[in-house]
């Protein structure tokens, strides 16, 4: 063990400077997230609170744990009370089986210190700054301290109520082996058990596997459950136990121990890492050491020396020496003796020349002796300590005890909270086992942030995002988040939103809103969480589909995307790029032009470079945030910037044919217009027979047609289309663009375009010159040429490619909504969500951000950095999930009743995480199924899982929705072949390829049955 | 060489504010007073202001310590500091949410502080100046960082509800004088953030034997149904004595740093009107300095006022510039101001 390496090495105040070991700041550990539960203070924050109150969780024990009844008749009346009391968890019953895709019946039959820790080690990791599901298949470890084995005994006691879950669900290893599973963590995993040392120890373990790099991030804390009075007796019969139950640290009314439940997990990292990663920090872990009193003075007696040794071990390992310790969480159970050991340990390591004594408490004094938790307590209040930069008070400190002589010893008894002194501040946190295993960590302020001078956020819109297993988890999740973002100062949103992002992303019910400041975000999910109708809950099943759609000349307009420009330092960057491959051609920055505000970019000339510039910019901007088309679609000059985005062109020889081409345009003499007329093409055979020169310039709809022409014959037609009741509206242009009057600028683009390689596009694309999907047909010199003069087949494009890729989600690409507006008229892609990232003058960087919501609700994962400015300040912690609690599960249920003790029947069971959700009942409850050998599989799917009938439907799938396992399977083939044994046995060959659902498993046996009877 | 007048350096390392919902024009405020656009420009030239309560209704929307707050988190973010990295609280104004207890304790418990010393002034115009004061005597006192505010509302002064026609012009003059908004400023001992040296602060009652200037009352239980005034105001006092005032507060200040006017590169006059400032600043003559002034946009807001010229003087102070920030508080008359270097 470590403590035997140190203890060899001869003593020293600081570790040596020479090559060797790495440097101590190579070998510091970062907690970067927590989560706890103790009585009477459930979460960080609630823990926190009863530390700075002085408060106390010591009750009477609850009738569901044990009564007088239960103790011996022996136990004396003097010991009895303290037998009755302790400090006890309320509610361990309850818990979200349905989030861990737990069936019932193994939830029940758990170990309820499982349960508690499956569901902190998520909340703890959500508290480190990103999502659990990030997590899943990395290397990290798992590391519990657990002493009670209480469940296994009471639960197996009877040979013949032994199941495998029960098996799995007594286990003392499981505790850590179950979150490994659950979260799908491979690195180390296991449970630790030194007695009441075992949650320290179990971080001391967790640290040297991050710093020999067995894993990259570690779980690490303990759990301890009171289920049978039976240590208590122990305690007892040792004198150790306090007659009021209470623990009375270092206090002239120590009379001993008093029992407590409790649960606390930390997320360690390598400090550099973590710091690399950006994640806050709690706190440091400078080194930490385990050792043994070996054959010391009885096994369960603590002893003086080998306390120091591990003290002393600590100190060298942390390069620090005792005098820099500010302040300590001491084991100190208040045992008259063992508070006598160990303060005169304490004094003597301690003891030295020092400014100002080292300040002493332990949190036994508000919680009682978490045993098993007992280390893991103390850690998480020393590092709640250095992050708030106060030490609670140690309560019963205001009677100290004499005779522990604390003030000749450098010690000073905590009676009121110490504010701790600006700079690095170093602490130590103790525990002992009562098998003489004994650890100490040593902890220090976390590094300094090198602040970032005057950063002023500016309240750029951000998306929040929330996920949970069910729209109710979702919507008691908002709730919560709603309620803390409320308590907050109102200030930016943007920090928050992109939290969000990291941590609460990854289960399959989704929620994202836009928001800048924390008032307004905090309205829209209090809101959503309010909304009954789940309508904030999106369940995505697949990747949104999504084509772009670029806008084409007429949607210009001066000005044009700035308000997304001044935001998004993204498109920002994008649009200087097409800036930068148009100013050969252009002859100066279109960009400039465009922003600020000039009217010239109505004319055609620099219209159509900027209006590239600006599609090129949004696509690519898109691109980056993750947004992918699955397939482009140009309107005649959109068309250039769709090719480059699908690879057919490249930007600078994109970026020269349209200036190019817009030269060409603008050079053709004026007097020609057009005019956009709401009616079906062939509603105008007559007047385009009567005026030959007027042409068809667009079809873009089924009465969407533009006109092209003089602009008398225009005016002609204006008055007789008027006549018969057909609206029409004259464009703001100055050629008659599409129609043969473009001639003689299409040889000469034909000719500029004469060296243009298209390449093989990457991406299908709309043709709005063919009216069709492109196929293999080339985008060369001929297409473009050609494109320029003939008519804009839109609304046949968009046809093909909504009947080509069956797009979810269409995404206009331009600088406000006009094809969007086609397609809603045209029909053509009903049922697709038209999106737009800068929709008219008013756009901000918020409407990107709406566009990036949208898709995420509909299953993106977007790149979220690039929504966001570059130099966001820290990440802000964002309270843990809230699990469900209206599952309850508890008792020694014998097999018999070994369904869930439902409280009040579940109004709805949510579905499993982070795996399908089941589609939602078939039959409604309650209905009969019709098939009977459907109905047997059901009656023993429900034996086996304990599931609430109304949850398994034939089309419930086992391992999804159910969350079946092996050992499971093993069941559901015996309860169904004891109902079917007409079938005869089945190999388990045979069944595989059935489990996928009810229905498909009761066809096998269906079969079986049939074929048997034949 | 600089003597400052404090041997134990103060440094301002971050500003924050917080101006309420949206900005109240004179047309829209006009309207509701009965009044014309061009008196409001004519007698007072403020074009905006803000108010935490409903202007229709009188509903308060916020309420100073959610201002004070606002700008407290603002302030403390732009530090790139932790509420625990706080060891003081100072905030002053006229007008605290309720006697008991103390805005500053509130504003303490929305920012997450505890267990540290935390005051509250009771001073106007004055008031951010005097958190200055006592900040910097803090810091001196051993202390490593503090947060500094002051912020007024108007919700219990102003009620646009009354019929104002009934007005006398006085009191009408204070509807579209004022306003609502809170500021603050993060104090360190070592130069931090923004790096502004304090170099010297001046903090003077200097109303002996005079007759208020500005009165702003309140009402409780005994005398609720009393028909005195709210506020008040000798307009012809304060027009006379606050220009003066303001250059003998200039004057002195910059000797007590032995700066020459010249040294001076951002003056922060007095905030009372548009009309008003212009009158002081042309009355201290320092046309090589810059003015920052803020009143136009934002109305008197107070306690808020320096520190709404202080974040509007940031963007623009580069390293080894020098400021004077100048106010008076006409109630009883007091003179405050400050030299800030940036370092």
């Amino acid at each position: 063990m470590a403590g035997h390496d140190q203890a060899a090495r001869p003593d020293q105040a600081a570790p040596d400077p020479q090559p060797g070991p790495p440097p101590e700041h190579d070998r510091d550990l970062a907690v970067v997230g927590l989560d706890c539960a103790f009585p009477s203070a459930v979460g960080a924050d609630a823990y926190w609170d009863l530390l700075m109150r002085g408060g106390e969780a010591v009750g009477e024990v609850p009738e569901s744990r044990w009564t007088a009844d239960d103790l011996p008749a022996a136990v004396r009346d003097a010991h009895r009370t303290a037998l009755l009391r302790g400090g006890f968890l309320a509610d361990v019953d309850r818990f979200d089986n349905d989030f861990f895709a737990l069936a019932p019946r193994e939830a029940a039959a758990m170990d309820p210190q499982q349960r508690l820790l499956l569901q902190c080690a998520w909340r703890a990791l959500e508290d480190s700054g990103r999502s659990p599901a990030d997590l899943a298949g990395t290397d990290t470890g798992v590391f519990v301290g657990v002493m009670g084995g209480e469940w296994g005994r009471l639960r197996m006691a009877d040979p013949a109520q032994v199941s495998p879950q029960l098996g799995a669900g007594s286990s003392a290893g499981m505790t850590a082996n179950r979150i490994s599973y659950h979260l799908n963590l491979t690195g180390p995993s296991l449970a630790v058990d030194t007695a009441c040392s075992s949650s320290l120890v179990a971080v001391h373990l967790a640290g040297n596997a991050l710093l020999s790099g067995e894993c990259d991030t570690a779980l690490a804390g303990g759990v301890n459950l009171l289920l049978t009075p039976a240590l208590g007796l122990v305690y007892s019969q040792l004198g150790l136990a306090s007659p009021d139950g209470r623990c009375k640290p270092f206090s002239a009314d120590a009379d001993g121990i008093g029992r407590s439940d409790g649960v606390g997990l930390v997320v360690l990292r390598r400090l550099a890492d973590a710091v690399a990663d950006g994640q806050r920090v709690y706190a440091v872990i400078k080194g930490t050491a385990v050792n043994q009193d070996g054959r010391s003075n009885g096994v369960t007696a603590p002893n003086r020396w080998s306390q120091q040794k591990v003290l002393q071990a600590a100190y060298r390992r942390a390069g620090v020496t005792p005098g820099e310790i500010s302040f300590l969480e001491a084991h100190g159970t208040g045992t008259a003796l063992g508070d006598a050991i160990e303060c005169a340990a304490l004094g003597a390591v301690h003891g030295v020349e020092r400014e100002r004594p080292c300040a002493i408490g332990s949190v036994k004094g508000n919680l009682g002796h978490t045993e098993g938790a007992a280390g893991i307590a103390g850690l998480i209040k020393t590092v709640l300590a250095l992050h708030h930069r106060i030490v609670p008070a140690s309560r019963f400190a205001d009677r100290e005890n004499p005779r522990l002589r604390l003030s000749e010893r450098g010690l000073r008894l905590l009676k009121s909270p110490l504010r701790l002194p600006p700079g690095p501040v170093t602490a130590g946190v103790s525990s002992f086992g009562m098998g003489g295993t004994n650890a100490h960590a040593v902890l220090a302020s976390a590094p300094r942030t090198a602040a970032r001078a005057g950063t002023r956020q500016n309240g750029a819109a951000g998306v929040f995002t929330m996920t949970a297993d069910s729209p109710e988890g979702l919507g008691r999740n908002l709730a919560a988040q709603a309620e803390a973002i409320a308590r907050r100062p109102r200030g930016s949103a943007t920090a928050l939103c992109r939290s969000s992002n990291r941590v609460k992303t990854g289960l399959p019910y989704r929620y994202a809103v836009t928001a800048r400041d924390t008032e307004e975000l905090a309205g829209r999910l209090r809101r959503a969480a309010e909304d009954g109708t789940g309508g904030h809950a999106q369940r995505p099943w697949t990747k949104p589909v999504v084509a772009f759609l670029f806008t084409g000349q007429g949607s210009q307009f001066p000005a044009m995307t700035a308000g997304l420009h001044r935001e998004s330092a993204v498109y920002r960057r994008h649009l200087a790029e097409a800036d930068a491959a148009l100013a050969p051609y252009v002859g100066g920055s279109i960009r400039d032009l465009v922003l600020r505000g000039d009217e010239a970019v109505r004319e055609t000339g620099p219209a159509q470079p900027a209006l590239f510039a600006v599609g090129y910019a949004l696509a690519a901007t898109l691109g980056e945030l993750g947004v992918q088309p699955a397939a482009v679609i140009g309107h005649s000059v959109g068309e250039f910037a769709a090719a480059v985005l699908a690879g057919v062109l490249d930007l600078g020889r994109a970026a020269e044919l349209v200036a190019t081409r817009a030269s060409l345009m603008q050079q053709l003499p004026a007097g020609g217009g057009m005019l956009t007329v709401r009616s079906a093409p062939a509603g105008l055979a007559g007047l385009l027979a009567d005026r030959p020169e007027l042409t068809v310039a667009a079809v873009n709809g089924p009465a969407d047609v533009v006109l092209s022409g003089p602009v008398a014959a225009l005016e002609h037609a204006e008055r007789e289309l008027a006549g018969s009741g057909v609206r029409t509206s004259r464009m703001e242009v100055s050629h008659a663009f599409h129609s043969p009057r473009m001639a003689p600028a299409v040889e000469a683009f034909r000719t500029a375009a004469e060296a243009v390689r298209p390449g093989v596009p990457q991406l299908p694309i709309a043709s709005t010159r063919y009216g069709g999907m492109l196929g293999d047909r080339p985008m060369d010199a001929d297409y473009w040429a050609g494109q320029l003069a003939e008519p804009v087949l839109f609304d046949d494009a968009l046809g093909a490619l909504v009947d080509e890729v069956a797009p979810t989600h269409l995404v206009e690409i331009g600088p406000r909504p006009h094809l969007l507006q086609l397609a809603g008229r045209s029909g053509r892609a009903a049922g697709t969500e038209f999106l737009h990232p800068s929709p008219g003058p008013e756009a901000t960087g918020r409407d990107l951000a709406e566009v990036v919501a949208a898709l995420y609700r509909a299953g993106l994962d977007p790149q979220w950095s690039a929504l966001y400015p570059p130099d966001l300040p820290a990440p802000e912690r964002l309270r843990p999930y809230v699990f469900a609690t209206a599952n309850r599960f508890w008792g020694c249920a014998p097999a018999h009743r070994a369904a869930p003790v439902h409280d009040a029947a579940p109004a709805h069971h949510s579905a499993p995480a982070h795996r399908p959700a089941p589609v939602r009942p078939a039959p409604a409850p309650g209905s009969p199924v019709e098939d009977p050998v459907v109905a047997v599989v059901i009656e023993a799917v429900l034996e086996v899982g304990g599931y609430a009938p109304e949850l398994v439907s034939p089309t419930a799938r086992f391992y999804e929705d159910l969350g079946f396992d092996s050992v499971m399977i093993m069941q559901l083939k015996d309860a169904v072949e004891a109902r079917l044994p007409q079938a005869g046995e089945v190999s388990i060959h045979q069944l595989l390829p059935a489990l996928r659902s009810v229905t498909s498993l009761a066809e096998l046996y269906g079969e079986l049955v049939t074929a048997r009877a034949a | 060489m600089t003597r400052n007048d404090d041997a134990k350096a103060a440094h301002l390392a971050a500003v924050g504010t917080a101006l309420p919902g949206e900005p109240v024009d004179n047309t829209t405020l006009g309207r509701l007073l009965g009044v014309s656009e061009e008196w409001i420009d004519i007698f007072v030239g403020t074009r905006a202001r803000y108010f935490a309560w409903d202007l229709e209704t009188g509903e308060v929307r916020r309420t100073l310590v959610d201002l004070c707050a606002e700008a407290g988190a603002r302030a403390l973010e732009s530090a790139g500091l932790e509420p625990a990295d706080i060891e003081f609280v100072v905030l002053s104004t006229a007008t605290p949410d309720t006697l008991l207890p103390t805005t500053a304790t509130q504003v303490a418990d929305r920012l997450g502080l505890d267990h540290l010393p935390v005051f509250q002034l009771q001073a106007g115009c004055s008031g951010a100046v005097q958190t200055l004061d006592l900040g910097r005597s803090l810091l001196a006192g051993g202390a490593g960082a503090g947060l500094v505010l002051g912020g007024d509302v108007t919700a219990r002064h102003l009620d646009v509800r009354r019929d104002p026609a009934r007005m006398p012009t006085e009191e009408l003059v204070n509807y579209v004088l004022f306003g609502d908004g809170a500021g603050a400023a993060v104090l360190t001992a070592e130069p931090l953030g923004e790096r502004l040296a304090l170099r010297g602060v001046l903090n003077s009652f200097a109303g002996l034997g005079r007759p208020a200037g500005q009165t702003v009352d309140w009402y409780g239980v005994s005398d609720r149904l009393s028909e005195r005034p709210m506020l008040a105001e000798d307009y012809k006092a304060i027009e006379e004595r606050v220009p003066a005032m303001a250059v003998e507060i200039f004057w002195e200040l910059l000797d007590r740093v032995g700066w020459s006017t010249a040294d001076v590169d951002h003056l922060l006059p007095p905030q009372l009107s548009e009309r008003m400032t212009a009158r002081i600043v042309e009355h201290m003559a320092v046309p090589s300095a810059h003015e920052v002034s803020c009143v136009s946009d934002t109305g008197n807001t107070g306690n808020a006022l320096p520190f709404l010229q202080l974040e509007r003087l940031l963007p623009q102070f580069g390293t080894g510039q020098r400021a004077i920030g100048v106010t008076v508080e006409s109630s009883k008359w007091i003179k405050t101001g400050f030299a800030l270097e940036k370092v």
